[in-house]
C-alpha cells in the first residue's frame, strides 16, 4: 500500500494497533510511542494521503474535500492488512477519521483511543470549541505564509523522487511539509468539519486523552466527546499542549497500556 | 566590518570589537528567547522586549504560544513543537508575535532544541527577526498569487463547461452541465436551471420550468417560480443580481423566504441564461449555511459574503455559454422532431385512409399519437347528446387504467373550464403549458380525480377542437407528462393539423353515415307492412338493408291483392346506393299500385311505365319483375325490366324460370313489347322472387351467385317460406353485406 506509506512491524501475532497521525505532519509523529507497543502489539503506521511520504498523485480534492474520504482509506488499510480487533489510536483531527472509520466497519475495531479530539472546533451556540471564524480564517493564512518557502525544486525531493540527494540537505522542516494546495485543503477539512454527530453510536470501548493547556482542543471539548460517547473513559495527561505522544511519550504509552489492560 | 590582518590596526575598531557579551545579547538586532521544553520562557533579550513592548518580567514564565495570533498558536502545535522534537531545530517559520497593544509583529523564526544527555529535551533558544517588510511584500505576492490561481479556476471552470457541452446532445445534458459545474464553483448549497417555457411573442405570461436542479427543495423551486411569476421579463433583463434573505424579502415573498430559511439558504444568485438577445432561463444558485456533512463555511451565520466581481462575470459567461448551448441543442432537436412530426402526420392520414369506420379510426389514430407524439390521447366525439368518448389511451399501459378511471364516460359537462370543453365550446385550441394546481381543478370533478390526474404526471395539455364549417363534431386531447420533453408550438401545431384531418374523415362519415340512415328509414317506410294473407299461399318477405354505408339501395317489394281475387308482385331495384333511389323507389311503387287498379298484365305494366316514366320525372333507371298469381288455379304470369329471373322450388329441385326480360324501366324503350311468361306455379311449391343483393358479391361474378342459389335453394327447399327465405339468406350473404336485398317467397299450399 504505497499510497499511504503503510509500515508494519512489531509482533505479528500481536494484537494490531493502527496509529493515524493528525494535520501537520506524518506517521513520524508516533515514533516516540508507537516502539512502545512493538513488543506485544501489531504496529501499522501510515501517511494520510497528501502528508508525508503518501502518494501525492493519489490526492483527489473531491474524496479529501471531507474527513470521510481520509476515514475511508483507515477502513481500506485495516481490510488489506486483515486486520480484527484493532486498537485504532487518532490524534486530533485523525480521532474523528477514527470515529468515522468505526462507523464505517464497526467489525474491525476493537477499541479506540482519541488523542486530543474534537469534533468542532468553530464555536456554535452554546458549544464552545475554542475558535471563531475569523481565528481559523487567521490560521489558514498563517499556514499560508509559511508555505512561501515552498519551491517547486523541493516537489521531487518531498513528493519521493530523491534522485537529487543534494536538496534533501536543505530540507528542513521536511517532514511537516507538504503541496501547499494540499496542505491548505486539509486544514480547511480539519478545522472547518462539523463530527458531533457522529459521536452517536460508539460501541467499543473508547479512550479519550486530554492534555493540560491544549491550545486546539481545551479540556471543555474533551469532556464534551466524553459525554457523547456513552461508557468512554476520559483521561487527563499532565503533558501540555496538543500533541503529547511527542512531549509526553511515556505518559502517554502507559494511559494507552492501561486503558488496554482494563480489558479494552 | 574590515579584516583583521590590516598592517596597522586600528585602535577604535579594536574597542568595538571587544564586545560585551552581555550588552550583545541584550541589544543584539534580533529578538533571542529561551524557553523550556513546554514554552515557558526563562531567557529573554531587550531587543524582543522592545519590540514586542513588553517588560521582561512580564515574558519570563509566560509560554511563548501565548504570545503568538491564534493562528501561529495552530501552527505551533501542529509544526513547530513536532519539527523541533524530531529534528532538533526549525528554520525561517514565519510567526506572528502579539505585542502588548495587540498589534501584530511580524516575523522569522529560527529555533534549537538543546537535549540532555538521553536526548530528552531541556531548553529552546530562539531567534526573532523582524520581517515586517518582506512579509508584506510575501503577503502581496501571495495575494497576487491567490488573484492569479482564482482567475485560472474560473477559466478552467469555463473550459470544463465549454468541453461538456460540446458534448451534450439534449436539454437535459445542458442542464446538468451547467447545474453541476456552476454549483462547484460556487461553492454552493444548491443550483438550477429553469428555463422559459413557450416562445418569444406568446400572449400568456411565460412560465417556468425547472430543467434541472441539484440540492434545491421542490417548495423553493415552487416559490421562486411563483415569485418570478410575471416578473420574469424584468429579472431576466437585470443582469446577474441577488435575491438575499433579509427583511424585505420577508415581508415582500414570505413564501420565498420561508423556503430558503427551512434549507438554510441566505441568497439566492440570478444569472440570466440567454442566447443572442433571447432570454431562455436562469441559472439559480443557492447559497447559505454549510449542509450537514459540508466543511463549515467562514462567513458568519447570518452575514453575507460580497460577490466578487469576477465571480460575477464567471456566472455570467456560464449563462451564456448554456444559452448558447440550449439553442444548438435545440435547433437540433427540433430539426429531428420537425421529421418525426412530418412523419406521424403521414402516417395519421394513410391510418384514416385505411381505416374501416370511425371507431376503428379513432382507437387507432389515439395508438399512434401516444406512440409519437404524446403520453395521453383522448378523442371524444359530439354525440346526440354532449360528448361521447371515443378513443382514451396512455402510452404507459400501466397508466391506462388511471387514465380511464379519469375518463369513464365523456368529457365531465360540469367542469366549465375543462380545456377540451373550452376547445369545444370556444373553437379554438386550448394549450395548457405548465399544469399547476388550478388547472388540475379545471380537469376535476372530486378529490379523488385530482389525485389520479397529479398521479398521471401531466405538465401540457392541449386541446384541438375538432370542427368543419362551424360544425362541432368533437375535440382531440394530448398530454406530456414529466418524463418527456414538453410540448411546444409545433407539437400544437401538429395537434392541430391531426385534428384538421381528423375533422374532415369524421365529417365525411358522420355525413354518410346520416344519408344511409336517412334512406334506411325511408326505405322502410316506403316498403310495404306484411303481405296481406291468401288463402291457399303462405307468404314471407324479407327487406335487409347492407351493412356497410356504402350501400344503400332502392330495393323493394311488393304484394298486393287485385280486384278478381289475383295476387299482384313485385319486385325491383332503383338504380343506385343513397337516398334519390329509396325515395324513386318509393314513387315507383306507389305508380305500380296505382297501375294496378286496373289489373294490366305484368307485360302491359311495365310498357305503361316505360311509357310514363318521363312523366315521373325520375332521373334513375329501375329493374323490376312484376307478375299476377291466381291462388286458387296456380295460374302465373310473370314479365321482367331488366331484372333477374324468378325462382322456382319444386320437391327438391330449383330451376330459373326462362322469363325474357326486357329493357330496363328508364331505358330508352326497346322496339319489341315485353315478354310474359305464363304458367302454373305447382301446389307445394314455392315462387322466389328476389334482388340482385342476394347473388352478387363483391368478389365473384353474378353467375357464380346464381348457380349458388340453385344449389341452396334446391338443398332448402320446403313448404315454409319463412324458412327458405331464411336459409337463403343465411347461406348466399354472410354478416356483411355489401348490397341490400328484397325477397319475395310464396308457397302455394
Amino acid at each position: 500500500m504505497p499510497r499511504n506509506r503503510v509500515t508494519v512491524t512489531g509482533s505479528s501475532s500481536g494484537r494490531p494497533m493502527v496509529f493515524a497521525h493528525g494535520f501537520g505532519c506524518d506517521q513520524t509523529m508516533w515514533r516516540l510511542v508507537a516502539p512502545a507497543f512493538e513488543p506485544d502489539h501489531r504496529v501499522v503506521l501510515f501517511d494520510h494521503v497528501g502528508s508525508g511520504g503518501s502518494d501525492l498523485g493519489a490526492y483527489d480534492p473531491e474524496k479529501y474535500g471531507s474527513l470521510n474520504g481520509y476515514a475511508a482509506d483507515i477502513v481500506e488499510v485495516c481490510r488489506e492488512l486483515e486486520l480484527r480487533d484493532v486498537v485504532l489510536v487518532g490524534h486530533s483531527v485523525a480521532s474523528m477519521m477514527a470515529v468515522l472509520a468505526y462507523h464505517r466497519a464497526p467489525e474491525l475495531f476493537g477499541a479506540l483511543v482519541l488523542i486530543g479530539p474534537s469534533p468542532r472546533y468553530v464555536d456554535d451556540g452554546d458549544y464552545v470549541g475554542g475558535f471563531s471564524r475569523t481565528d481559523i480564517a487567521g490560521l489558514l493564512d498563517a499556514l499560508d505564509s509559511n508555505h512561501l518557502g515552498w519551491s517547486a525544486d523541493m516537489a521531487p525531493v518531498i513528493m519521493g523522487n530523491a534522485d537529487r540527494p543534494e536538496l534533501a540537505a536543505e530540507l528542513t522542516n521536511s517532514f511537516c511539509r507538504t503541496v501547499p494546495d494540499i496542505a491548505r485543503q486539509f486544514a480547511r477539512v480539519t478545522f472547518l468539519s462539523d463530527n458531533r454527530a457522529d459521536l452517536h453510536g460508539i460501541d467499543v470501548p473508547t479512550l479519550i486523552l486530554q492534555c493540560s493547556e491544549d491550545a486546539i482542543a481545551p479540556e471543555g471539548v474533551g469532556e464534551f466527546v466524553h459525554r457523547q460517547i456513552p461508557g468512554s473513559r476520559l483521561v487527563h495527561l499532565r503533558a501540555t499542549g496538543h500533541v503529547p505522544q511527542l512531549s509526553a511519550p511515556e505518559e502517554t504509552v502507559a494511559a494507552i497500556r492501561a486503558f488496554l489492560a482494563s480489558g479494552a | 566590518m574590515g579584516g583583521t590582518g590590516a598592517a596597522e590596526p586600528s585602535g577604535q575598531l579594536d574597542r568595538l570589537l571587544e564586545e560585551d557579551p552581555a550588552d550583545l545579547y541584550e541589544n543584539a538586532p534580533m529578538g533571542y528567547l529561551s524557553t523550556l521544553p513546554d514554552g515557558r520562557i526563562v531567557k529573554v533579550n531587550r531587543t524582543f522586549c522592545a519590540w514586542t513592548g513588553r517588560l521582561p518580567e512580564d515574558l519570563l514564565g509566560t509560554r511563548f504560544q501565548e504570545l503568538l495570533s491564534v493562528g501561529g498558536r495552530v501552527f505551533h502545535e501542529t509544526h513547530l513543537v513536532p519539527l523541533l522534537r524530531m529534528q532538533g531545530a526549525v528554520r525561517e517559520i514565519a510567526i506572528d508575535v502579539q505585542r502588548l497593544d495587540g498589534s501584530l509583529l511580524p516575523c522569522l523564526l529560527n529555533a534549537v532544541e538543546l537535549r540532555g544527555p538521553d536526548g530528552e529535551p531541556q531548553l529552546v533558544r530562539a531567534t526573532l527577526f523582524e520581517a515586517t517588510g518582506r512579509r508584506r511584500y510575501e503577503r502581496e505576492l501571495l495575494a497576487a498569487q491567490r488573484l492569479a490561481e482564482e482567475s485560472e479556476a474560473r477559466s478552467r471552470t469555463v473550459q470544463k463547461v465549454v468541453f461538456d457541452l460540446a458534448a451534450a446532445t439534449s436539454e437535459g445534458d445542458v442542464a446538468s452541465v451547467i447545474v453541476q459545474r456552476s454549483r462547484a464553483a460556487m461553492r454552493a448549497r444548491g443550483a438550477a436551471l429553469v428555463l422559459v417555457q413557450g416562445e418569444a411573442g406568446d400572449p400568456q405570461p411565460p412560465a417556468l420550468r425547472p430543467a434541472h436542479s441539484e440540492g434545491l427543495s421542490r417548495e423553493l423551486l415552487r416559490r421562486l417560480r411563483e415569485a418570478a411569476g410575471s416578473r420574469l421579463a424584468l429579472e431576466l433583463a437585470q443582469g446577474v443580481r441577488s435575491i438575499v434573505l433579509d427583511e424585505r424579502l420577508r415581508g415582500d415573498q414570505p413564501e420565498l423566504a420561508t423556503a430558503m430559511a427551512e434549507t438554510g439558504l441566505t441568497e439566492l444568485v440570478i444569472v440570466p441564461v440567454s442566447a443572442d438577445s433571447k432570454r431562455l432561463g436562469v441559472l439559480v444558485i443557492a447559497l447559505g449555511d454549510a449542509a450537514p456533512g459540508q466543511l463549515i463555511s467562514l462567513v458568519e451565520p447570518g452575514e453575507r459574503r460580497e460577490i466578487p466581481a469576477s465571480e460575477i462575470d464567471l456566472l455570467y459567461t456560464l449563462g451564456r455559454q448554456a444559452g448558447q448551448a440550449l439553442e444548438r441543442v435545440r435547433l437540433h432537436d427540433e430539426t429531428v422532431r420537425q421529421a418525426e412530426r412530418a412523419a406521424f402526420l403521414l402516417d395519421a392520414a394513410r391510418l384514416m385512409a385505411d381505416a374501416a369506420d370511425v371507431e376503428d379510426m379513432v382507437a387507432r389514430l389515439a395508438e399512434l399519437t401516444v406512440a409519437r407524439l404524446a403520453d395521453v390521447c383522448v378523442i371524444d366525439l359530439v354525440a346526440e347528446h354532449g360528448t361521447a368518448r371515443a378513443a382514451v389511451r396512455h402510452r404507459d399501459p400501466a397508466r391506462q387504467a388511471l387514465l380511464d378511471r379519469l375518463r369513464e364516460q365523456h368529457l365531465p359537462a360540469q367542469a366549465a373550464r375543462h380545456p377540451g370543453l373550452r376547445a369545444l365550446r370556444e373553437g379554438r385550441t386550448q394549450w395548457v403549458r405548465d399544469v399547476a394546481e388550478a388547472d388540475v381543478r379545471t380537469m376535476t370533478l372530486d378529490g379523488a380525480q385530482r389525485e389520479t390526474v397529479r398521479e398521471l404526471e401531466l405538465v401540457g395539455v392541449i386541446s384541438v377542437p375538432i370542427g368543419i364549417d362551424g360544425r362541432r363534431l368533437g375535440v382531440l386531447t394530448v398530454a406530456a407528462d414529466r418524463h418527456r420533453p414538453p410540448f411546444t408550438a409545433a407539437d400544437v401545431e401538429v395537434a392541430e393539423q391531426l385534428a384538421l384531418q381528423l375533422s374532415q374523415v369524421v365529417d365525411k362519415a358522420q355525413r354518410y353515415e346520416l344519408e344511409s340512415q336517412t334512406s334506411h328509414t325511408l326505405q322502410e317506410s316506403l316498403l310495404p307492412p306484411a303481405p296481406p294473407a291468401v288463402p291457399g299461399l303462405r307468404t314471407a318477405v324479407r327487406y335487409v338493408a347492407a351493412t356497410q354505408g356504402v350501400s344503400v339501395g332502392g330495393d323493394f317489394y311488393d304484394v298486393v291483392e287485385l280486384p278478381g281475387g289475383l295476387l299482384g308482385l313485385a319486385v325491383g331495384d332503383v338504380v343506385g346506393h343513397d337516398i334519390t333511389a329509396a325515395a324513386t323507389m318509393g314513387q315507383l311503387r306507389a305508380v305500380c299500385r296505382t297501375h294496378l287498379a286496373d289489373r294490366p298484365s305484368p307485360s302491359a305494366l311495365i310498357e305503361r311505365l316505360q311509357a310514363s316514366w318521363s312523366l315521373l320525372g325520375v332521373q334513375r333507371m329501375a329493374t323490376a319483375l312484376f307478375g299476377t298469381l291466381d291462388p286458387v288455379s296456380g295460374e302465373l304470369r310473370v314479365a321482367s325490366a331488366g331484372h333477374l329471373p324468378p325462382l322456382l322450388c319444386t320437391a327438391g329441385t330449383a330451376s330459373f324460370l326462362p322469363v325474357r326480360p326486357t329493357r330496363m324501366l328508364g331505358a330508352p324503350r326497346a322496339a319489341t313489347p315485353a315478354l310474359e311468361w305464363a304458367g302454373v306455379l305447382p301446389a307445394g311449391s314455392t315462387l322466389v322472387l328476389y334482388t340482385d343483393g342476394l347473388v352478387e358479391s363483391r368478389d365473384a361474378d353474378v353467375d357464380v351467385g346464381m348457380d349458388r342459389l340453385l344449389d341452396v335453394a334446391g338443398r332448402a327447399c320446403s313448404a315454409d317460406p319463412d324458412a327458405l327465405c331464411d336459409r337463403l339468406l343465411e347461406e348466399m350473404v354472410g354478416e356483411h353485406r355489401p348490397d341490400d336485398i328484397a325477397l319475395l317467397a310464396l308457397t302455394r299450399v
